[in-house]
């Protein structure tokens, strides 16, 4: 219970005035970063801007978009000045990371332009890329929300993910071995992928619901065997019978009539299935949290459980299912690694991307939406690396792959500030 | 009879918390239920709104046996229960906070069907003269009307026998008053009200019949106008208590701590205390009134040293103390009862022995050279034991198992071993019972007769009018008023506690 009310009026001025001081903050500081970007455009008219997207696929035909670099900067910079004008007008209320995540796409753009420095990029690649790898990582995120909200910290999606990739890889590789049949390999091991994952999750749920176990220490244990495990059936079993780790992959799936579209079709209709699960279980999840009483309950046990199980709520219940529904969810993106990346399992392949998903749940706030978009900033960071190395800029490879990571840790640490998740997360619960 | 417990009886490891208590309740009636901590009313209620099980008794609803096994079951039957801590998620709003657990829905998917059950809660909200805004969050909202939410809750499972727990624990006076204008038109529509409270006051004044629960039992029934405040507290503790401790007139002396213009934050860094001026003089009780949370805590806090200040000046006997330490201060003769004895006032897991020291252990006779006398130690901690009268088997007894009454006399035996020049009692007797209300009380008055300056906090009214030789009404961070002999009434001092600015004679 907070403090009563009536004790905090002055201080709620006091915390909204300072509340409206970091606003004006943050909209100088948008003004200020338009100013800049309208001066790195001043030098820029000269030099070319060349995009082009293949029209309906890969080496075919291409629409350019012809412009140059300081009309690029130019929209930029008058984008981050009306954010920032909108900001110092709208106050507390304006939604300001909603718009940082739109104001970052002109930014990007300009960069990479300038990068460019006149030679011709394609984008349909990278477009497509940031999305193909923003997938797994909503999918993490997802299951994150899932527990969060339930009010279980979730710190194993890593493990989930990893444990996912190898058993996606076996299973695929022996049904594929016995039958033949590739889709049918593929969606065991996806299904195999799952089942993994949802035990993985009750095994979580049974360590911090029944024993009390520290989440974050559970999660953590389970993280480091999941490693173990993988590791010694690579090293012990999968090299030896390289029959075990050799799946079927899952392609690219064009969706009919919507993948005709010109320039959007080979971006967003031409991707492989896991894009499109993803974007669905957003919008599910979306529905499901917010709309139902399922998702009403759910809030509850992970904001005020006491609230919910005086009325009759078993937040017991609800939270072994939220984590059996969000190790369902991490497993599945645990199987995009072997079957849809690499086609094959390979030692510590999730490579942190259960942290980078939990990175962006929070960077989403907890909503199933945000974190997507969340997700595409990393996807984008991961893709990027290509594209650099391509464009022949002189980093070390090191770096490059480290990218991800950078731009994780500027994100949670710089950008996202304070958000607040689910007030009773991690906190055990005493069910009479 | 609409409600009826039979022969409840409850064993927790090593505590029978309830004893064949049998209390029933009828249509459009007020039960009040008295008695201490502990005296077994929070286990029954929790009993009868179905999340423990009684080992033996029944509870019958309209003459019919009912087992409860759940709170579902007992909102089933038409329980609903207002907890003494509001179960309200503080991040929903009115609508979703009140329908939780009794949505309406549609659809396969059970989509919460959110224009129905705010039809609902406004009908309701009318029909009983419960105000709220049923789009309003709820950590937006005043405690008082956080209440009404939870009233709200329990009429929209139409509940209609209603259990408040601890009501007005956390209301103004004013909030108070409007909750027994809440209680009455319930019970004019019928429903049935079980109010617990350890106040002597608020059951005379809404009960239509008074239990008086005393350990575990049933220790006697009361229609209140045919009882009084000294009855119900005699058949409460079992004995016959002083309500108010007798104490002559105080002859205030010199100024022992004086306070200027004093600001200090919270934890959150807002402004807690907003200019306090205030004289304690040696002699005189000076008791600060206000509901919990208007600055006090931090007060006390930046008196005893255990808060930086922001600016202002304060000084004890004449020295200042803006940056002393706590060991300092405490050693200008300055005693602390805190607030919260659990956190700190003891460490729950040493013994009363070692609580004793905790002030003084560094010094002789307790440490020599760095070393422990043992002998001196046990010597002073079975003194202290005597002459305090802390029920304990033993010194070597670990805080955590006394009673909370008990604790708090380790507490005053501790300050009060030292020279005592100003007494800082931060609600010393907050969650105390009676008796043990009565004894801190009787050593406070000594200590004042023995020409120390009191500085005690309190959120009763009850407690600030009978110790209090001057009161202060602290209220957002400010002293909105220092009320002296015949001004500080009951009014008075409620309506500046709840906000009401005029003049009082500056400290």
């Amino acid at each position: 219970m907070s403090a009563p009310a009536t004790a905090t009026h002055a201080a709620q001025g006091l915390a909204a005035r300072r509340a409206l001081r970091f606003a004006r903050i943050r909209g100088v500081t948008f003004a200020a970063l338009g100013l800049v970007l309208l001066y790195a455009a001043a030098g820029a008219f000269a030099t070319p801007a060349v995009f082009s997207f293949w029209i309906d696929k890969q080496g075919g035909e291409s629409a350019e978009l012809q412009t140059t670099v300081g009309i690029l900067w130019m929209v930029a910079g008058v984008a981050s000045g009306a954010v920032g004008m909108l900001q110092l007008f709208r106050g507390t209320a304006f939604p300001w990371r909603r718009w940082l995540l739109v104001l970052m796409l002109p930014v990007l753009a300009a960069l990479l332009a300038a990068l460019l420095n006149g030679t011709s990029a394609n984008l349909t690649g990278v477009l497509g890329g940031s999305l193909e790898l923003a997938a797994p990582i909503t999918m993490g995120a997802l299951a994150g929300i899932l527990s969060e909200r339930s009010g279980m910290l979730n710190i194993a999606i890593e493990g989930k993910m990893l444990l996912g990739a190898a058993v996606a890889s076996i299973v695929a590789s022996v049904i594929l071995n016995a039958t033949g049949n590739p889709l049918l390999g593929a969606l065991s091991g996806v299904a195999g992928a799952m089942l993994v994952g949802a035990l993985v999750g009750l095994l979580l749920a049974w360590l911090g619901i029944r024993h009390k176990v520290d989440q974050i220490i559970a999660g953590t244990v389970i993280n480091i065997g999941a490693l173990g495990i993988t590791n010694f059936l690579f090293l012990r079993v999968l090299g030896r019978n390289t029959e075990l780790n050799t799946p079927p992959t899952i392609e690219p799936m064009r969706l009919p009539l919507l993948a005709d579209i010109p320039v959007l079709g080979p971006i967003l209709f031409s991707a492989k299935p896991y894009v499109y699960v993803a974007i669905i279980l957003m919008l599910a999840l979306t529905y499901m949290l917010f709309r139902t009483r399922w998702g009403l309950r759910l809030r509850a046990s992970g904001e005020k459980p006491a609230a919910a199980g005086t009325v009759g709520v078993n937040v017991l219940a609800i939270r072994y299912r939220a984590l059996l529904l969000a190790g369902l969810i991490a497993g599945l993106a645990g199987s995009y690694l072997s079957l849809s990346t690499a086609g094959s399992f390979q030692m510590g392949m999730s490579a942190g991307r259960g942290f980078i998903a939990l990175a962006a749940m929070i960077f989403g706030a907890w909503h199933p939406i945000g974190a997507f978009g969340a997700a595409l900033v990393f996807g984008f960071a991961d893709t990027s690396q290509a594209l650099l190395s391509i464009l022949g800029v002189q980093v070390p490879p090191q770096l490059l792959n480290s990218v991800p990571y950078i731009v994780t840790i500027v994100v949670v640490a710089g950008v996202v500030g304070r958000v607040r998740g689910p007030a009773a997360a991690g906190q055990p619960y005493e069910q009479a | 009879m609409r409600l009826e417990l039979r022969d409840i009886t409850k064993r927790f490891p090593g505590v029978l918390a309830n004893d064949g208590i049998s209390i029933s309740a009828d249509r459009g009636e007020v039960l009040g239920m008295l008695g201490e901590n502990g005296a077994g009313k929070t286990t029954l209620m929790n009993i009868l709104s179905g999340l423990y099980r009684p080992d033996s008794g029944e509870i019958l609803i309209d003459g019919q046996s009912k087992v409860f096994h759940d709170p579902a079951d007992a909102i089933g039957a038409g329980v609903g229960m207002v907890h003494q801590h509001f179960m309200l998620v503080p991040v929903f709003d009115v609508v979703e906070a009140v329908a939780l657990g009794a949505e309406t829905v549609s659809g396969v998917l059970g989509r919460f069907d959110r224009a129905v059950a705010r039809a609902r809660i406004v009908a309701l909200s009318e029909q009983y003269g419960l105000d709220v805004d049923p789009d309003a969050r709820i950590e937006n909202l005043p405690v008082g009307v956080r209440q009404r939410v939870e009233i709200l809750k329990a009429l929209y499972r139409h509940s209609d026998i209603l259990v408040l727990d601890e009501p007005s624990a956390v209301l103004t006076p004013l909030e108070t008053e409007e909750l027994y204008g809440i209680i009455r038109s319930l019970k004019a529509t019928g429903t049935t009200v079980i109010f617990i409270t350890h106040k002597l006051n608020e059951v005379l004044e809404v009960a239509d019949k008074i239990v008086v629960l005393r350990r575990g039992r049933v220790a006697g029934t009361a229609i209140p106008a045919h009882t009084t405040r000294q009855e119900l507290a005699n058949m409460m503790v079992g004995r016959d208590v002083e309500l108010v401790v007798p104490k002559g007139p105080a002859s205030p002396g010199e100024v022992v701590l004086s306070i200027r213009d004093l600001r200090v934050r919270d934890d959150r860094l807002e402004i807690a205390v907003d200019g306090v001026d205030l004289d304690v003089r040696a002699g005189e009780i000076v008791a600060i009134a206000g509901v919990q949370g208007n600055g006090q805590t931090e007060l006390v806090e930046a008196i005893v040293g255990l808060r930086a200040i922001d600016a202002g000046e304060m000084s004890i006997g004449g020295e200042r103390i803006e940056h002393a330490t706590p060991r300092h201060i405490a050693d200008l003769g300055v005693a602390h009862i805190p607030e919260d004895r659990g956190r700190d006032g003891l460490i729950n897991q040493m013994t009363v022995a070692e609580n004793y020291i905790l002030d003084t252990y560094h010094r002789e006779p307790y440490s020599r050279r760095g070393l422990f006398d043992l002998r001196a130690v046990a010597a002073r901690a079975k003194q202290g034991v005597v002459d305090f009268d802390i029920r304990t088997p033993s010194i070597e007894t670990t805080a955590a198992s006394l009673s909370g009454g008990n604790q708090q006399k380790v507490v005053v035996a501790r300050e009060f071993s030292r020279p005592v020049r100003l007494v800082v009692a931060a609600q010393p007797t907050r969650g105390l019972d009676v008796g043990s209300i009565e004894y801190i009380h009787r050593r406070l008055v000594e200590q004042r007769d023995a020409g120390a300056a009191i500085l005690i906090v309190c959120t009763e009214l009850d407690e600030v009018l009978a110790v209090g030789d001057r009161v202060a009404v602290m209220y957002e961070g400010r002293i909105v008023g220092v009320l002296a002999g015949a001004e500080a009434t009951y009014e008075a001092i409620g309506l500046l506690m709840g906000g009401a600015h005029f003049g009082g004679a500056a400290a």
